[in-house]
């Protein structure tokens, strides 16, 4: 168990370190230069190079680079070329926010996907397997930027049920959270059913209802904990495109999360920012796959069992 | 449908119109109704259209739909159902690349991550792995951070946010294979690798991939019009789905038109694609193909 769990972290922080080098890279020998794009249009030629100096983008880019992972290190991650004030500032007022988002929508959606999937997976020619299959589909097809904004006209403006955007208390998670829910629904819903239908058919299924134990404990009970392992392997591998449909929400809602402040630094050409941004996003990702990976030793004592 | 299916199959000479029957399900048939029209439409645009994509009129701006303009009219006048017309040529082309870009490299890193040496296996699952993790927003942040944003970088995006989950797949069913005793009899013989790859698993993964064709496609096109909305895809004035709706985006209080509508026509296009997808995954399953 040890070096399993030894093994993941080396893998997570090997992950992390190549993307955080990629961008890098990937912005210093291609972008737009910051300096023109911070100082007035018509500046002289040496007030841009103060920028530069400020910035410190007038030195070779492997000088940059260094300066950048000492300052990582450190746990410093520069400064904002936008808003003159600590990267790791910025990205700590609007992470939370967005883990919020993002972890209301997924328990939206893994509720959904539980329920519906079992009660399809149990009677597929009810209404409930029509529904399933219909949801599955329409959350695939569906943009979550589109389905946002539907939900903005029809519970915002016309109902005016819930607030169209910005953040002020858990009233304001509602919409953009089932915006984002729908989009990481359809594969869940689908791996839900499928490894519920597969379960239904098992020799511990029937003998449960020789001893003539209830339906409803029957599948959410002991059907349910084998039919979980799936779905929580789709939830981990999911997590990056739940944080893009969490990014392209808080554009849609004006929600304050990490996803404005990137489209923010990116329309600022603001290095540290999308640097930073890329690195604590692609770090939280790791470490819930690596959660997850935890996890799933913990329900089902089997895989545990095999771990050296 | 599964019994008609069984019974194709176990006629020794099924008549042709039964097996043309069996081909079908109600999923593949509504969803290439709906697909054909929305093609259709994109395709005959100069002839259905009733204004042009970018004709202007200041003397009917924001209009609600109407016999005139069955999807309204936007902040400048222009009619947006003709501009949806014009833009499903855009959108639905750029999808088609990056549908066929991401899979034709997600195909060969699939067999690359099955067949290639013990360092090109594991380096492709480590990439794979990465490319998963990466939210594909930020990505697209990123590169169009780097680079002015075009049509040719969309489809480069696209490639680069569709590669991996085709890769995955294939190189699950790679794997598989790779255990049969067939693989084992060419290794035996002294078949190279690469050449099993291409010329003996790769057609046991092909319908898989016309699965997974529908499923990209459909997902391609969600990902063209998010990326058109945040403006990081194609620009205007080239009408394309997302764009439209990125038009509308600062109406969306007074002029729900403009937004909702194209839409629909997007939902309805990519729906079709996902029931085809789904439809055919029911057949392959039926007839035990995988």
């Amino acid at each position: 168990m040890q070096s399993f769990v030894l093994g993941r972290v080396l893998q997570a922080a090997f992950i992390i370190f190549f993307i955080a080098v990629s961008v890098f890279l990937i912005l210093r020998l291609s972008a737009g230069d910051p300096a023109r794009i911070r100082a007035p249009v018509f500046a002289r030629p040496d007030v841009i190079e103060q920028y530069r100096k400020d910035f410190g983008t007038d030195r070779p880019v492997i000088a940059q680079l260094g300066s950048f992972f000492a300052g990582v290190a450190k746990g410093d991650l520069g400064n904002s070329f936008r808003f003159q004030e600590p990267v790791i500032d910025l990205i700590a007022r609007a992470l939370p926010k967005t883990l919020l988002l993002a972890a209301t929508a997924l328990a939206i959606s893994l509720t959904l996907a539980i329920v519906l999937g079992s009660m399809a997976a149990l009677r597929p020619n009810s209404f409930w397997g029509w529904l399933s299959s219909a949801l599955a589909a329409f959350g695939q097809a569906a943009p979550v930027f589109w389905f946002g904004v539907v939900l903005v006209l029809i519970f915002s403006i016309t109902l005016k049920w819930f607030p169209s955007g910005g953040f002020s208390g858990p009233l304001s998670l509602v919409l953009p959270a089932i915006a984002v829910s729908l989009s990481i629904l359809p594969t869940q819903l689908r791996v839900l059913r499928a490894a519920m239908e597969a379960t239904l058919r098992q020799d511990f299924i029937r003998t449960a209802h020789a001893f003539g134990l209830r339906e409803r404990r029957i599948v959410f009970v002991y059907a349910l904990r084998n039919a979980c392992l799936p779905l929580i392997t789709v939830t981990g591998v999911d997590i990056g495109y739940l944080l893009g449909g969490v990014i392209v929400a808080e554009v849609v809602f004006n929600f304050p999360g990490i996803g404005e402040l990137a489209l923010v630094a990116l329309n600022a050409r603001d290095y540290p920012l999308i640097q930073g941004i890329t690195i604590v996003t692609a770090t939280t990702f790791v470490l819930v796959n690596l959660l997850i990976d935890l996890l799933y030793g913990w329900i089902d004592p089997r895989i545990r069992l095999e771990q050296p | 449908m599964t019994t008609v299916t069984a019974i194709a199959m176990q006629a020794p000479r099924p008549a042709p119109h039964r097996a043309w029957r069996a081909a079908l399900n109600p999923p593949i048939v509504i969803g290439a109704a709906i697909l054909g029209l929305a093609i259709l439409s994109a395709v005959l645009a100069p002839v259905i259209a009733p204004y042009g994509p970018t004709t202007i009129d200041l003397s009917a701006v924001r209009k609600p739909p109407s016999f005139a303009h069955f999807f309204g009219t936007d902040g400048v006048g222009r009619d947006v159902f003709s501009r949806v017309l014009y833009g499903g040529r855009v959108s639905l082309t750029v999808a088609g690349i990056g549908m066929i870009g991401s899979l034709a490299f997600g195909t060969a890193m699939g067999l690359l991550g099955a067949f290639g040496n013990r360092f090109v296996e594991v380096a492709v699952s480590r990439l794979i792995d990465i490319q998963l993790a990466f939210p594909y927003v930020l990505l697209a942040i990123a590169v169009t951070s780097a680079v002015r944003p075009s049509i040719p970088v969309l489809i480069l995006l696209m490639v680069l946010a569709g590669w991996a989950g085709a890769a995955r797949v294939v190189r699950g069913i790679a794997l598989q294979e790779r255990g049969k005793d067939y693989v084992k009899a060419a290794a035996v013989l002294g078949v190279p690798k690469m050449r099993v790859a291409l010329k003996h698993v790769l057609p046991t993964i092909i319908p898989s991939l016309i699965v997974l064709a529908a499923m990209q496609m459909a997902a391609m096109i969600v990902f063209e019009a998010t990326l058109s909305f945040l403006g990081m895809g194609v620009q205007p004035p080239t009408p394309s789905w997302g764009g439209i709706m990125l038009d509308g985006k600062n109406y969306i209080t007074s002029a729900w038109w403009m937004t909702a509508l194209p839409g629909v026509a997007l939902v309805l296009t990519s729906l079709a694609l996902v029931l085809i997808g789904d439809g055919l995954q029911r057949r392959f399953n039926a007839k035990g193909v995988r």
